[in-house]
């Protein structure tokens, strides 16, 4: 059933005043919002949210600048004079807005508050309005007695009631909610949103959600649209964009959010820094897969697929390394082991992907192959859409590095510490010596190992598990990889050492928003780091899927008992 | 707000009233010269019209040859009784003669006050909404400007001009004598008509000062996230303005308004000799030439006592009006 549009909104644009300048907060923003649907909006703080939700119900200040359509019922809002929009506030859009003492007056009593509203747009008799508010309160399950008391005097849960309660006083068919959530404790969240949720099932009337916590936009709407500096980045179906993000922004936020992420760490986008006004793309400074064009090109908002638009010059999050049928056999003819079997395996740009399974089950051998150190029978490697193809993405920078469980203990102990790290830089022969020696240094430090003179003409045999693991990351990062694939570098240590090493390695993940195949048999550690899982066994992949929905809820057979669920 | 006034206790009160009627009671007999030499002169001649053993005797009758712990003693008891002596020029009980004027005097004060208060925060108010207008400018700095001349120039240029040029209105006085009013409202007419120069005189000086108040916190008002809610409702603008903005904005202005009769009286004093009112200021100033003693102290405690009442309703009032303070 295709429900009528209740809002819809054309390239809005607010320009807050700035000295003699102006901050433009909200540009070319549009949606549309359809009869009982919820349109949540997210982003970090700043975006221009609450911008979007003030130019609405035009309660900006005069010298506040917005642009744009709003037509909400075939009446273009943006047209009216204060004086005819006053019909359309509260009675027809009404809003909750963000919780704190202010939004109070603090000298009226709560009754007071609710009842001005009421006396304004609704034609009702004196009993009939003691009636209301009785009813309303009741709704957000507040005792009558507290519409005497005046806002100071509730806690900040009961004051977020009220403001529901007065929001919906003259029964809106659009509400706004500016950030339902914040400042409430864990218990008070949960029962406001569960009002929310049920106040909506009731009375059906649209919302447009914001809040920058992923957990209540997943709760509450149908359709989410991702924020960013005042430009949407990201639209479409919530529940597809929080499975599948699209937008490497998008993907940073979830990752950053607890609650949907309750198992993993949480880490933030990296901040850019923006020294100057740059045209193009204004996520390009914390963006990790951004090409030369992005700095000319501004992205359109487009359609990827069906019901998702992404604004990226390159369609969103790429597909940095792309195995396809992959297929390996060791041994004679009369004896084969099947090692891979028609292994096909993504990895998206900036993403963590694990790939488990039990020993002897062929991922060493997919991952040599994926990195191009050994050759396939079959199938065929991408990376950034060129073939792989023996060393050609391994010897240069930016390109594939691959680090092997305590690489140096048994073949190589006899190099020191500067040498290892500088080897690969060597190889490539295209900086200078000084440029090398900095290199090396700050790929040490990078990886919390000392620079002394003395560290650096250590031989690598003297050097504890611990630091040969860093010593094997600092290697791969001198040559600055898009992907890093690691192969069980943290079995061998002890778990103190281990989560010390993740977490660096998770660390400069996020700093430098290279992806990685992380390849290990602990299944605690894949779900805490992955955003991706591939199971592998005997040779096939037969499990793959977001770290959530495998963990969840396996498919196979073997998954479950691998998992255990 | 943002100063908050620190809010005395009952007291403190007491305390300070304590320490002014004794200062009250010092000052004028720090003060050169002598009330017998004044005794029975004219304004402006200056002669003695006693002799020496008339001052004794006036002196002992007084308690004026006491040693000064005593006659600050009995001048305690006294007062305390309610009894504020008795004045030396005009031979008769000084509260009886303060009581006979202040009526006068106060609702010179008062009206002055409430008027100054009601123009001064209704500008106040469209100045905060339209601030930085030329309206704004405007207003700010005529009524800055004016707030900066004393009462009793402004006194001076007004008896010049309405009185005495245009004679609009009555040179001196309270109220027209010898005069048979054919009735009641012709009397009150007379009486206005009489005050009004005062009044506005006292009332002009003061509109500065609420202005600036009022335009003040409404401006860091208006920027309140509860305007905000207010608007969205969809009131009306007056409602907003004057409801909502001006609500929150009254405890400081009724507080500030009760502070301001003090100021204003002291301005009266100097208004009503401009005016020959007959009020308690230019009672003061005839107990000032004369040097009589017992007059000038019994309308000092009366004026202190006046000033002390109002601030601390001032205080119970701002408790009452803002419900967050308890
Ligand atoms: N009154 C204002 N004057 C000037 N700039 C403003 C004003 N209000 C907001 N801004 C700017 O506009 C941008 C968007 O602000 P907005 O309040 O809409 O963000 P938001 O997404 O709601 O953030 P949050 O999650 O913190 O509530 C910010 O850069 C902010 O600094
Ligand atoms: S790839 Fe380019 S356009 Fe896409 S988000 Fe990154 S910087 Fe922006
Ligand atoms: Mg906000």
């Amino acid at each position: 059933m295709i429900k009528k549009a209740l809002l819809e909104v054309k390239n809005l644009e607010v320009d807050y005043p700035y000295g003699t300048e102006k901050i433009t907060a909200v540009r070319e923003v549009s949606f549309t919002i359809e009869e009982g649907n919820v349109l949540g909006i997210i982003g970090e703080s700043g975006s221009g949210k609450t911008s979007i939700a003030l130019a609405l119900m035009g309660l900006h200040d005069k010298a506040v600048e917005t642009n744009g359509e709003i037509l909400y019922n075939d009446e273009y809002l943006h047209t009216l004079s204060e004086k005819a929009l006053n019909k359309y506030r509260w009675r027809d859009i009404a809003i909750v807005f963000q919780n704190h003492l202010d939004v109070l007056n603090p000298v009226m009593t709560i009754r007071e508050q609710i009842l001005e509203a009421i006396k304004k747009h609704l034609n009702l008799g004196k009993k009939e309005m003691d009636k209301k508010i009785k009813e309303l309160l009741k709704m957000v399950h507040l005792e009558e007695k507290w519409c005497h008391a005046y806002p100071h005097q509730l806690s900040g849960g009961m004051r977020q009631k009220v403001l529901i309660a007065m929001s919906l006083a003259c029964d809106p068919k659009l509400l706004i909610v500016d950030e339902p959530t914040t400042a409430l404790d864990a218990i008070s969240k949960e029962e406001i949103l569960q009002l929310l949720e049920g106040l909506h099932k009731n009375k059906k009337f649209a919302m447009l959600l914001i809040s920058h916590d992923m957990y209540v936009i997943q709760r509450l709407s149908n359709k989410i649209m991702v924020m960013y500096e005042g430009r949407v980045l990201e639209e479409g179906v919530t529940k597809d964009v929080l499975e599948n993000p699209m937008h490497v922004y998008t993907r940073g936020l979830l990752d950053a959010s607890l609650d949907i992420n309750p198992y993993q760490d949480l880490w933030g986008i990296p901040e850019g820094n923006k020294d100057e006004e740059t045209a193009g793309c204004i996520f390009q400074e914390r963006c990790y897969q951004k090409k030369e064009s992005c700095r000319e090109k501004i992205p359109e908002l487009q359609y990827v697929s069906l019901e998702r638009k992404v604004a990226c010059n390159r369609g969103g999050i790429i597909t940095l390394l792309e195995g396809r049928h992959i297929h390996k056999t060791y041994g004679d003819g009369r004896n084969p082991i099947i090692a891979c079997n028609n292994c096909s395996i993504k990895v998206r740009s900036g993403e963590i992907v694990a790939l488990i399974g039990q020993s002897g089950s062929g991922k060493t051998t997919l991952a040599t192959i994926l990195s191009g150190l050994l050759e396939e029978d079959g199938g065929e490697v991408l990376f950034d859409e060129k073939s792989v193809l023996g060393n050609n993405f391994t010897s240069r920078k930016k390109g594939i590095q691959i680090i092997f469980q305590d690489p140096f203990s048994a073949t190589n102990g006899g190099f020191t510490v500067e040498e290892i790290v500088k080897e690969p830089l060597d190889i490539l022969k295209s900086d200078t010596k000084e440029e090398k020696n900095r290199m090396v240094k700050k790929a040490l430090e990078e990886v919390q190992l000392p620079i002394t003179k003395d560290f650096l003409q250590r031989k690598c045999s003297s050097l504890s598990g611990g630091q040969r693991q860093r010593l094997a990351i600092a290697r791969g990062l001198v040559m600055e990889p898009k992907l890093l694939i690691a192969d069980e570098i943290s079995s061998m240590l002890d778990p103190s050492t281990k989560a010390n090493v993740l977490r660096l390695l998770k660390g400069l993940q996020n700093k430098f928003g290279f992806a990685m195949l992380y390849i290990t048999h602990d299944l605690a550690l894949a779900r805490k780091i992955s955003n991706k899982v591939y199971i592998m066994y005997q040779g096939n992949i037969i499990e793959e899927g977001s770290a959530c929905e495998v963990f969840e809820k396996p498919q196979s057979d073997y998954g479950k008992r691998l998992l255990g669920v | 707000m943002k100063k908050k006034r620190k809010i005395l206790g009952f007291k403190q009160y007491i305390i300070i009233f304590l320490c002014i009627i004794t200062l009250n009671f010092f000052i004028p007999r720090l003060m050169p010269g002598d009330p017998f030499t004044f005794l029975s002169a004219e304004e402006g001649q200056d002669h003695t019209a006693f002799s020496s053993e008339d001052i004794e005797r006036h002196k002992k009758y007084y308690g004026l040859d006491q040693p000064l712990w005593q006659q600050y003693i009995s001048y305690v008891r006294n007062l305390l009784k309610g009894d504020l002596g008795y004045s030396i020029h005009y031979k008769e009980e000084v509260l009886t003669l303060v009581l006979s004027r202040i009526a006068w005097t106060l609702s010179l004060v008062i009206a002055s006050v409430l008027l100054s208060a009601a123009i001064g925060v209704f500008l106040g108010t469209i100045s905060a909404y339209y601030r930085n207008s030329s309206l704004d400018k405007i207003l700010y700095s005529g009524l800055i400007t004016l707030s900066e001349v004393p009462s009793f120039i402004i006194a001076l240029v007004m008896l010049f001009y309405f009185a005495a040029h245009l004679k609009l209105f009555p040179l001196s006085g309270g109220m027209s004598h010898f005069v048979d009013f054919s009735s009641r409202w012709e009397m009150i007419k007379d009486i206005l008509l009489h005050a009004f120069l005062p009044l506005m005189a006292l009332t002009i000086t003061r509109i500065g000062e609420f202005y600036l108040l009022a335009r003040n916190s409404m401006i860091s008002i208006l920027d309140k996230a509860y305007i905000k809610t207010a608007r969205g409702k969809g009131l009306k603008r007056r409602r907003i303005l004057f409801y909502h903005a001006l609500r929150n904005a009254i405890p400081p202005i009724v507080t500030r308004i009760f502070l301001s009769f003090g100021g204003a009286l002291g301005g009266a004093v100097l208004v009503e000799n401009v005016f020959n009112y007959p009020g308690v200021g230019r009672l003061m100033r005839q107990g000032v030439f004369f040097r009589d003693y017992p007059l000038i102290q019994g309308i000092f405690v009366v004026m202190t006592l006046f000033v002390l009442v109002m601030n601390y309703t001032a205080d119970a009032i701002y408790k009452k009006l803002d419900p967050r303070v308890s």
